[in-house]
């Protein structure tokens, strides 16, 4: 037969938590970076920030970061347009919008910008068929469409742009097997339906999910080794399981896939010496990955990590702070047959 | 090796004129590359041009990367001028090192929109990205962009504007053609690089998408355009059975197809086609696949479904036996049933042609499933059309005569028959997985 793909995760893989290891891996990160790692990743430095420190305040120790230095840095990136960039003398770009409302949001200092201007600039990418552009250029994708509803949301002000024709837009990208892609006629992608999955949260419009169906695509993505991959036939992927773990959470479906087996998974994707998570068992680690494996465990209910929240990847008290919850689709009893396929999925497994 | 600031400067600024000189002696460099190469040779150029494949020694990129990445913040922040030449080679020289940095493109479309650089040339570009960085999404963000311009200046629309900006009117036809002719070109060349870096990188998610939305931009409607698509990626999914986004291209073309297939038959239905201006390719097609007339062009596109979904069932099977456990060609079965189940419901009644196909087919499908006693009732429910008698068979049967056979349709009982077949001589265990899921599926989602 074929060898399905997979990862093999041996023996000797870590099996606990080290959160000791994790926040001193990323209290330490970046400052002793050459000239050429930092320019390399220097287009993404906003988005880099957000996943170091929400994972750094999932583990109660968001204290350690330099609050100061980081809201100047945040506040020079702010442009006329109202819009942030990834960093300074970069273009702004939605992306990094919204990684810079959520940094301040975790600071609890949104008034450090002038949010009037944020919500304009969101508002002028809005075109007339409800999408949103990535940026003045006009790129169109649902990531975008995310990007600007939990702005918006996180600034409480949902209402400055045409939510209805954004979820119509949205519900054009909804696929025959239930999951979303970049734009109309595109692939389903577990990137691309976490994000669906949380605009429609956002907006108030679960129901239009089929949610049975796409959490059904969602439970396939789980591999023998327990990790999930973000589409058929691709390897599995700390992110990943982040991005459909959330997805299941989002639809009420996370009690689909087995819980134990992603744990040990994403369990074994950490580095023993030099704290973080990589994509896969061995792999180098990075702050992206170490930021979805810990709110990946956190959402498989790790009680020694604070609770995220599935939609904006932040934790929940930040977000209760700020009176913002997001709708979650009511958890529901597998249908009968929904669980006799995964029935047959764990007999096949175990032979 | 060089170490102070200044020494720096005149290597780095000798590297980039050396990348654009290689490109100005070969403009027919076909892929970039690394050349691991962790130490300085003494007074030889890090810029090695072979054949057609130029690569950069990787000692150098340590120092080349942050010097033009730094000068051209600068320059964005207007702390430094830097000129229009100097700013094509640095975004060069950047963007091929690191693809990713969104500003830099967006540097070169303003260059593009002022005429420093022209579309072509851009594409060039990102199209040697692409042979290192296959994913890279801002390069395939950034050729959306351009394309987009390349359209704006050749639609009707833009050498209008010329036309009054004082061009003489003879010239109209000689330009519009020329656009034309120009718009072909790029749009073969984008589906060489779509193919290119789809084999550079499986199941290439940004890639594919691309090549979709340039056929929802670029080829809206065209239908000689999508029946190429399907028969040049046909040889590729077959070697590439683990390729998901390969075959969901597949699935989108289909999709289109019956689309556009359906569209012409109305317009042809309702008299229009000498009236309406239809997409050059779409008249095309129409006139050159019937020569008697529309009332054939009508029935060509009314058969032409059935035997498109035909093939495609055919083509999963033969790959589902010979490659066995591959997902991927399981999510193709679903999605191609799914469509073709679909157009037969939504056929129905519309077309003169299609429901007394699908009956036959159907019934075709049903004599030669053993095992359907409990599933026929229900499979009727769902294929049998109720006014199917007001067609009746004997045009149906002249056709068949005229044409030679229609080819069995998939229908749910002999899906549910090929998995069967599958499971009795399955040796894998994924295989054997995914046909059950397979069955599942057809009950749940097709079934219900």
């Amino acid at each position: 037969g074929t060898q399905i793909k997979d990862v093999v995760i041996k023996p000797d893989a870590p099996n606990t938590l080290l959160l000791d290891k994790h926040a001193d891996y990323i209290a330490a990160y970046g400052s002793k970076k050459d000239d050429y790692e930092y320019t390399l990743s220097e287009y993404l430095r906003m988005s880099g920030i957000y996943w170091g420190l929400t994972v750094m305040d999932l583990m109660g120790q968001l204290h350690r970061m330099n609050r100061e230095e980081i809201i100047d840095f945040i506040k020079s990136c702010q442009h006329d347009c109202g819009g942030f960039s990834a960093s300074i003398g970069h273009d702004p770009h939605l992306l990094y919008t919204l990684s810079a409302v959520q940094i301040l949001t975790l600071y609890d200092n949104v008034k450090a910008i002038d949010v009037d201007k944020v919500v304009d600039y969101v508002r002028g990418l809005q075109q007339e068929d409800g999408s949103f552009a990535g940026d003045k250029w006009g790129e169109i994708d649902t990531r975008f469409s995310f990007c600007a509803v939990a702005t918006l949301a996180l600034l409480g002000r949902l209402d400055a742009v045409d939510v209805d024709k954004a979820v119509e837009f949205v519900l054009s990208c909804m696929n025959f097997d239930g999951g979303f892609g970049c734009r109309p006629g595109s692939e389903s992608h577990a990137g691309q339906i976490y994000c669906c999955t949380g605009f429609l949260s956002v907006t108030g419009q679960l129901h239009q999910v089929n949610a049975d169906l796409l959490g059904w695509w969602l439970c396939e993505r789980q591999l023998p080794s327990g990790g999930l991959n973000g589409r058929p036939e691709k390897l599995p992927d700390v992110c990943y399981s982040w991005w459909v773990l959330a997805a299941l959470k989002i639809i009420g479906r996370i009690h689909w896939i087995d819980k134990a087996k992603l744990r040990t998974f994403i369990l074994s994707c950490q580095d023993e010496e030099t704290g973080g998570f990589a994509d896969r068992p061995g792999d180098m680690v990075d702050p992206f990955h170490t930021l979805f494996g810990v709110a990946g465990l956190s959402l498989l209910g790790d009680e020694q990590i604070k609770p995220v929240n599935p939609v904006f990847c932040m934790p929940e008290d930040v977000l209760q702070r700020i009176g913002l919850q997001p709708d979650l689709l009511k958890t529901v009893e597998q249908t009968q047959l929904i669980s006799q396929y995964l029935h047959l999925e764990s007999v096949i497994y175990s032979v | 090796m060089a170490e102070s600031e200044e020494e720096v400067d005149v290597l780095v600024q000798r590297v980039v004129k050396d990348i654009t000189n290689a490109f100005k002696r070969n403009p027919n460099i076909d892929e970039i590359g690394l050349i691991p190469c962790p130490e300085a040779r003494y007074n030889r150029s890090p810029i090695v041009l072979v054949e057609n494949k130029l690569g950069v020694e990787s000692w150098c990129v340590k120092f080349l990367l942050p010097y033009v990445h730094n000068k051209l913040l600068l320059y964005r922040q207007r702390k430094q001028w830097l000129d229009r030449e100097v700013l094509v080679d640095i975004t060069c020289t950047l963007l091929l090192l690191n693809p990713d940095f969104t500003t830099a493109w967006n540097v070169r479309k303003e260059l593009l929109q002022c005429g420093v650089l022209n579309p072509e040339k851009d594409l060039y570009l990102g199209k040697l990205a692409l042979t290192k960085y296959p994913k890279s999404p801002e390069t395939w963000i950034h050729r959306r962009w351009v394309l987009q311009m390349l359209q704006k200046e050749c639609s009707p629309a833009g050498s209008g504007q010329k036309e009054q900006q004082g061009q003489v009117e003879p010239q109209g036809e000689a330009e519009r053609s020329w656009h034309t002719e120009r718009l072909q070109r790029v749009l073969q060349e984008e589906m060489r690089v779509c193919a290119d870096a789809a084999g550079r990188y499986p199941s290439n998610y940004n890639a594919w998408s691309h090549r979709i939305w340039v056929l929802q931009h670029m080829a809206k409607g065209n239908l000689k355009i999508l029946h190429d698509e399907l028969s040049s990626t046909r040889l590729w999914v077959s070697m590439h059975v683990s390729d998901h986004s390969g075959f969901h291209y597949r699935q989108f073309l289909l999709k289109s197809l019956l689309g556009e297939l359906g569209q012409s038959w109305e317009r042809l239905q309702s008299g229009a086609l000498n009236l309406s201006p239809l997409p050059l390719a779409d008249a095309l097609q129409v006139h050159r696949s019937n020569g008697d007339g529309t009332a054939g062009a009508a029935d060509d596109h009314a058969s032409a479904v059935p035997q498109l979904f035909h093939e495609e069932m055919e083509l999963c099977t033969d790959l589902i036996e010979s490659y066995p456990g591959h997902e991927t060609l399981w999510c193709h079965r679903r999605h191609v049933f799914y469509l073709w189940h679909h157009w037969r419901k939504n056929s129905q009644g519309t077309g003169p042609q299609s429901p007394v196909l699908t009956h036959t087919a159907a019934l075709l499908s049903e004599a030669s499933d053993p095992h359907n006693e409990g599933r026929s009732s229900q499979a009727m429910d769902v294929d049998c059309v109720p006014d199917s008698s007001k067609h009746g068979g004997y045009t149906q049967n002249t056709k068949r005569l005229k044409r030679g056979p229609v080819p069995p349709c998939p229908g749910l009982p002999s899906e549910h028959l090929f998995v069967s077949r599958i499971l009795s001589s399955c040796r894998s265990p994924e295989q054997g997985r995914f046909a059950n899921a397979y069955r599942k599926w057809l009950d749940s989602v097709i079934g219900q």
